[in-house]
């Protein structure tokens, strides 16, 4: 994409485009004008970036950052925002990508590379019912009143963490999806970013349901070889809305991938969230659910399965701001080779949420004695009449279901396949797209076996 | 026609001699009752002829038509036509009957493509499925036979099965995956008559020319419903008693206090 033609009161002084890709307010800017936004944009965009800058890098004094450490970690070996080609038509797409849109049947799909658009299969039906699902590129420039109304605002705020507020100051990529009133959206939206070398990514997905409305988006997330990505995920859930959310984060082994994603929901909303991270080199994933009106029910599913050195951490609340809601955790995950996960998860249920009924288990299965899982479950409760529960377990493959499975004629790998497999069944059974449950399954395979 | 033959068996685990001495010989056709007491070494015996590692066998042998199996592994003994029917089925969450079931059918039944491709591609054996409608028919028909609701071949291994539940489900991998000899491990404990009349006709079903079985029991019970050809006692890790069904008779009459005074009293040195 080139730069197009200026609004007056975006001029700059700086020539835009020669910079290169920076972190610092000048990138900011020139990031801003190379995408010919908006000012009002603009000064969201440095207003968070004097908001990071502001902000200390984590400490490992931190309680989020004590097990999950940024050694390694610099600013300085990623570009730091990406400078997007023109899109693609879909046999001009790579193999790769070809086969993860094929492999789901969905309403409308984006594929993301460079921090554009890289191809697009819009559906002319959803427009008519007045759906949105574009990049929000796009939506900034077609749909202000919506994104200025809704980006950051509401589910996560810039100054949430030092990465959100990097992440408002440099976001590129991302759909916005808009639901409106009473629409039902049949098949999946899906979202795909394959991130290029040596980049910084900041993928945002941003989703409001309307009223009544009902919905599943699917993210997929590839790439980031050398990267870093440091994505959002906001779900506004209005009234009486149903959402079906996956976010399947399988980057190389190479990428630092930073995400904080939360869910704001209405009064009897019904989500169901699917968080899977099986890539990248290290993870550190707030992941929050807020209930916000009674009779809300959320549930958040966690799948990983770290190998060699990865590292993973998953951080997540449930809030409970409302009477009778319910909320179910679960992140089920194996472990191999060097690996460590990290689970930390707090129920906090506020005075009035009276009646909440929540719950939040972490389960590891520990495949080799040098991975490592720690699972640090709390509970914050300012409520007399609740039901909370949490729990945490570590288990092994036990010797007696390898023989029983054995003594059935498997042989000793199919044996321990098996049990591995059926150990993440329980997350997958809920997995709602059956071509998504598939391709977990195929990746379980992969990792087991690789 | 096959025999599988346990001569002079010994085995410890850790420290602990467990198996004394077992002497047994079984052949297609027959079917052969041990009745012994809670820790005389029963489920220890049926272990070791599945291929439980955990167990040392120091002395003797088990012989399958002549050729040891001692060094084979559980599913090498497994494809060799051994089944063992567990005391205590595990459960394995996640993991469909069907789906389990289905694999070990296929490995047993040498469903393999000879280059170890294929869906399940852990070595050449389990490279290929049997063929999922063939299965399924098959499947659905033996659950009928057998007595085990359909639902449950989509449920998860032994995962929430009731005692009967489980012990039916073992009776049923018995019958897919067609033994030379099956070892049932009191499979009529903890059964209702109900459940009991169930796992007897399906091993009645089951109990042909071509296939040989050793119910173990503790209890004379089960014998009303399946008749045996030999009935050994069992004790202190050996058997100490073999004859025909007046055996069980004897037990049942006597109980272990007579076999513990008349028949070991004689053969152990103290
Ligand atoms: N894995 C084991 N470790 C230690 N002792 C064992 C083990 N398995 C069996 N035993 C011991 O061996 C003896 C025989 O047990 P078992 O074979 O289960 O008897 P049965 O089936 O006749 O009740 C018991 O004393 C039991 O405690
Ligand atoms: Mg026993």
């Amino acid at each position: 994409m080139s730069v197009l033609v200026k609004e007056p009161e975006l001029m700059d002084p700086a020539p835009v485009m020669a910079v290169a890709a920076d972190f610092s307010e000048e990138g900011v800017r020139a990031l801003s004008a190379s995408r010919n936004e908006p000012g009002w944009m603009l000064d969201f965009r440095l207003a968070a970036w004097r908001r990071f800058e502001a902000m200390a890098w984590p400490k490992s004094t931190d309680e989020s950052w004590r097990r999950t450490r940024l050694t390694g970690f610099d600013l300085k070996n990623f570009t730091a925002y990406a400078t997007p080609g023109a899109t693609s038509r879909r046999h001009e797409l790579s193999p790769l990508l070809q086969s993860e849109l094929g492999e789901m049947e969905s309403a409308a799909s984006l594929i993301f590379q460079d921090g554009g658009v890289h191809y697009r299969n819009d559906n002319p039906n959803l427009a008519a019912q007045g759906v949105i699902f574009t990049d929000l590129q796009s939506a900034v420039q077609k749909h202000p009143e919506l994104v200025r109304q809704y980006f950051m605002t509401q589910a996560v705020k810039p100054d949430h963490n030092k990465f959100t507020a990097l992440h408002a100051a440099l976001w590129d990529t991302g759909a916005f999806v808009y639901v409106p009133k009473n629409v039902t959206v049949e098949l999946p939206l899906q979202a795909i970013l394959h991130q290029n070398p040596g980049l910084g990514g900041y993928h945002h997905t941003l989703l409001v349901a309307e009223e009544g409305s009902n919905v599943t988006v699917v993210d997929d997330l590839l790439g980031g070889v050398d990267g870093m990505q440091s994505g959002v995920i906001e779900l506004v859930m209005k009234d009486n809305t149903v959402v079906r959310y996956m976010n399947l984060q399988d980057f190389d082994h190479s990428a630092w991938n930073f995400l904080t994603g939360r869910a704001v929901m209405g009064r009897d909303t019904d989500l169901r969230w699917i968080q899977v991270s099986w890539g990248s080199r290290t993870t550190k994933a707030f992941l929050d659910l807020e209930l916000n009106g009674p009779g809300g029910h959320g549930e958040l599913l966690g799948l990983y399965f770290p190998t060699g050195r990865q590292h993973i951490d998953h951080q997540t609340l449930q809030i409970h701001n409302a009477p009778n809601c319910f909320s179910d955790l679960l992140f089920n995950g194996a472990l191999k080779d060097r690996a460590h996960n990290v689970y930390m998860g707090i129920i906090k249920v506020l005075p009035d949420a009276q009646k909440t009924d929540s719950f939040q288990r972490n389960g590891n299965l520990i495949l080799d004695g040098t991975a490592r899982a720690d699972s640090i479950p709390g509970l914050e409760i300012e409520a007399d009449d609740v039901r909370c529960t949490h729990a945490a377990t570590a288990a092994q493959v036990e010797d007696e279901y390898v023989f029983y499975l054995m003594a059935r004629g498997l042989t000793r790998p199919q044996a321990e396949r098996m049990i591995v497999q059926g150990f993440f069944q329980e997350v997958l059974d809920r997995v709602p797209v059956e071509s998504v449950q598939h391709k977990l399954e195929r990746v379980i395979e992969r990792k087991i076996g690789g | 026609m096959s025999v599988l033959e346990i001569r002079n068996l010994h085995a410890t685990v850790g420290d602990t001699e467990i198996l004394k001495g077992v002497n047994l010989t079984l052949r297609s056709g027959e079917v052969h009752a041990m009745m012994g007491p809670n820790g005389s070494g029963k489920s220890t015996l049926s272990y070791i002829i599945a291929g439980h590692p955990h167990y040392t066998v120091t002395e003797g042998d088990i012989l399958l038509d002549g050729e040891s199996i001692l060094d084979m592994e559980a599913d090498e003994r497994a494809r060799a036509g051994i089944f063992l029917a567990f005391q205590y089925p595990v459960a394995v969450p996640g993991v469909s009957v069907a789906n389990f079931l289905r694999t070990a059918v296929s490995n047993v039944r040498g469903y393999t493509d000879g280059n170890g491709n294929g869906s399940m591609s852990g070595g050449v054996i389990g490279s290929n499925l049997m063929p999922m409608r063939e299965f399924r028919r098959e499947l659905n028909s033996k659950m009928q036979e057998f007595n085990v609701d359909s639902s449950f071949a989509r449920r998860y291994l032994n995962d929430g099965f009731s005692g009967g539940e489980k012990k039916r489900t073992e009776v049923l991998q018995m019958a897919m995956l067609e033994p030379k000899f099956a070892i049932l491990d009191e499979s009529d404990s903890g059964l209702d008559i109900d459940a009991l009349q169930v796992v007897s006709d399906g091993i009645n079903k089951l109990a042909t020319e071509n296939r040989g079985f050793l119910l173990i029991t503790h209890y004379q019970r089960i014998l009303n419903y399946v008749k045996p050809d030999f009935v050994s006692i069992f004790f202190g890790g050996r058997i100490v008693k073999t004859g025909g069904p007046e055996v069980a008779q004897m037990l049942e009459e006597r109980g272990y206090k007579w076999v513990e005074e008349e028949l070991v009293g004689g053969l152990v040195p103290a």
